[in-house]
């Protein structure tokens, strides 16, 4: 089994790359040539991936989620899963490529450095823990796709602002629909962090002495958390709308980012596993 | 091919001379019932504000373009219209020349796909009044088919290329859907009213109208079935509307960038889409810098425009694919009218159909019946076959690729269902 989970580990980040490059070359054209078979191809790379997730969890006892190359994979598939989801309940298919290649930025990376985890710390063996982690995944993977929906939104403002009417404008669908896509993502996303941050707070304390209120990446969800709040009442209370409601939520995703490479990378984060 | 065509457009003609010589309905069915008696084997009249053309088969092998030029001057006279103001197109050249204009990419606007309706409207006429014959309704079926694959399988139709359809295309790329939007026009004249009649064609949830003098705006709202404001009282309400479409003849600024301030804070930061269609423009340019506001004069829309037109000439290359391919089609079809391989191919016909017949049944026949059988079935096929093939050979020595030999041959392979090249039974293939 080792060998075949290697050689998908290798193939994931290809099949991510072509479906890119289908979904890219059908966005320049513009005529939807591969308009089914684009889709079918994610979908084989989405059947690939999954089989590729469950057969690590089953060679190495436990789901890819122990480590932050382990995550990546995982978020990679998130991201096209929900596209793929997305696609198929709004047939916009214009929006492809833009969130595509966060597929394969994390795919890439998680193929490069992932490693072969036989042993977890007993730290992560909880249920509790596999909640926290599924729900920020998800959580995260949506605001991926909300900021990916509020760039073009920006894009597209400013294309039609300045006249300057090019591929933007003619393959997107309008800044109304923009506006929605990343909303609604940013309200998942909402709801998945709210329900990872609560369950965090319950387990994180009881598994880490060290625990602490001040760590990096506690800070960086919570202004995340409480960014993507503000966006998302304030647009309820019909207060902000359009440009400066997606600014706000390509902000959070932004400070999203920039805690979780902190955190992993740089800073010594008790929310660092491996 | 004997199908000759005079035409007068916009590339040989002035507009003076184009208006003068345009038909009406009246006109057109008037000449065409003319023309049959004069001139027309079968033919059509098609006359747009761009164009009047002549296509025919003439009743005399004789009849030079001329002829069917002089014709139609006659019906105008006193015109200063030379020779050179007119085009002559002949045999497949017409028919190259018929495919072009269904397909816009003769028009004044590329791709105008309005043409396609007028040459069947203009068919349609030369049907009713039994102009169309055998020949031209296969010409109109192929002009149909060529046109149609040139709006489907290229772009050469899309994008808008007139100011309102622009203006509304682009409050389209803004708003997902206008039935929940409210729009405002400023301006009953004829550019207000296109763009009123666009945007209530593409189901704006409201449309209101207002104009300085307030029956003309009444007359319109009635004809939209849509409602008025005084026009002196618009900018109290100016917040109430997503979209505010200007165009009227004003030397001065109708709205201010501090009227749309005011109107934007109202609307607590709502997307407004302003658009401001006169000469002399009406609202304040600088209202484009704020947020939430979409500003577009003529001059942004016809960026519009001219970035969709030069995609239309981009499309031409294809069109003239489609074009091509047709009149191969049309060509090899007319050539299958020739009576010699009629012949062959109608005897291949009925020869299969009794050989088909005959393996079917044999076996119900004794041995020594079933050569017999053979005999008497041939022999069937011969006589019935015997009038037609010699009716044909006859027709084909007399008057070899005349009109009428190609009639005959058509219409028996019609009959017969031995007709390959005919688009619809194409289609059918398919």
């Amino acid at each position: 089994m080792k060998p075949f989970i290697d050689t998908l580990n290798v193939l994931l980040p290809i099949l991510y790359i072509i479906t890119f490059i289908i979904y890219s070359y059908d966005f320049g054209r513009g005529n939807n040539k591969y308009a089914n078979s684009k889709r079918l191809f994610l979908f084989i790379t989405l059947l690939v991936h999954l089989s590729y997730l469950l057969l690590r969890t089953m060679k190495f006892e436990h789901p890819p989620i122990t480590n932050v190359f382990e995550i990546f994979t995982v978020i990679a598939f998130a991201i096209a899963f929900s596209y793929f989801i997305l696609e198929l309940l709004t047939d916009i298919r214009g929006t492809g490529p833009f969130i595509i290649i966060f597929s394969v930025l994390f795919q890439t990376i998680s193929s490069i450095f992932i490693t072969d985890e036989f042993f977890v710390k007993e730290v992560l063996k909880n249920n509790l823990l596999g909640f926290h982690v599924f729900t920020a995944l998800i959580g995260y993977s949506a605001i991926t796709i909300s900021a990916v929906y509020g760039f073009l939104y920006l894009m597209l403002y400013k294309e039609i602002k300045t006249n300057r009417f090019g591929l933007i404008y003619e393959r997107m669908p309008n800044l109304e629909v923009l506006e929605q896509l990343s909303f609604y993502s940013a309200v998942i996303g909402f709801a998945m962090l709210t329900i990872a941050i609560i369950i965090g707070l319950i387990w994180l304390p009881q598994a880490f002495p060290k625990f602490s209120f001040i760590d990096p990446k506690i800070i960086g969800t919570a202004l995340v958390w409480i960014l993507y709040g503000v966006g998302i009442l304030s647009k309820v209370l019909g207060k902000w709308q359009g440009k400066k409601l997606v600014a706000i939520l390509i902000g959070g995703f932004l400070i999203a980012i920039l805690s979780t490479m902190v955190t992993n990378f740089i800073s010594q984060s008790f929310h660092s596993f491996y | 091919m004997n199908i000759l065509t005079v035409a007068i457009n916009h590339h040989t003609a002035p507009v003076e001379i184009r208006e003068a010589l345009h038909l009406n309905e009246d006109e057109v069915r008037a000449l065409t019932l003319k023309a049959k008696e004069k001139i027309f084997k079968e033919g059509f009249i098609l006359s747009t504000c761009n164009r009047t053309e002549i296509y025919c088969i003439p009743k005399n092998l004789n009849t030079l373009h001329k002829d069917i030029q002089d014709f139609l001057l006659n019906e105008k006279p006193g015109l200063n219209v030379s020779g050179e103001h007119f085009q002559y197109f002949s045999s497949t050249d017409a028919v190259k020349h018929l495919f072009s204009i269904i397909t816009g990419i003769n028009s004044q606007l590329i791709g105008d796909n309005q043409i396609f309706k007028q040459v069947k409207s203009s068919f349609q006429i030369a049907d009713d009044l039994q102009s169309s014959g055998f020949l031209l309704r296969h010409l109109f079926a192929s002009a149909t088919h060529a046109g149609k694959r040139a709006i489907t399988e290229t772009g050469i139709s899309e994008g808008a290329v007139t100011i309102s359809f622009a203006a509304v295309q682009l409050i389209e790329k803004i708003f997902s859907s206008l039935g929940k939007k409210t729009a405002l026009v400023i301006g009953a004249g004829e550019t207000g009213e296109i763009a009123a009649k666009h945007l209530r064609d593409r189901g704006i949830g409201k449309l209101t109208i207002t104009n300085r003098t307030q029956e003309r705006a009444d007359q319109l709202a009635e004809t939209l079935m849509c409602s008025t404001i005084p026009f002196l009282d618009f900018k109290k309400q100016l917040h109430q509307f997503d979209i505010i479409i200007s165009a009227t003849s004003s030397n001065d600024l109708i709205l201010t960038k501090d009227d749309i301030s005011t109107s934007i804070k109202t609307r607590k930061g709502s997307t407004i889409i302003l658009m401001d269609i006169a000469v002399p423009r009406d609202i304040d340019p600088e209202s484009k810098e704020l947020d939430h506001v979409f500003y577009k004069d003529i001059d942004s829309l016809n960026i519009i425009i001219e970035h969709n037109l030069k995609k239309r000439h981009s499309e031409i290359p294809k069109v003239e694919k489609i074009i091509k391919e047709e009149l191969e089609e049309f060509s090899s079809w007319y050539s299958s009218l020739d009576a010699a391989p009629t012949i062959r191919t109608l005897r291949e016909h009925f020869e299969n159909i009794r050989a088909e017949e005959v393996k079917k049944n044999k076996n119900k026949f004794t041995e020594s019946d079933q050569d017999k059988l053979e005999i008497i079935t041939k022999r069937i096929i011969n006589k019935l076959l015997h009038h037609p093939t010699t009716e044909l050979k006859k027709a084909a020595e007399q008057e070899n690729d005349s009109a009428i030999t190609k009639t005959k041959v058509g219409i028996l392979k019609e009959m017969f269902g031995i007709d390959q090249h005919h688009p619809e039974n194409n289609e059918k293939e398919k």
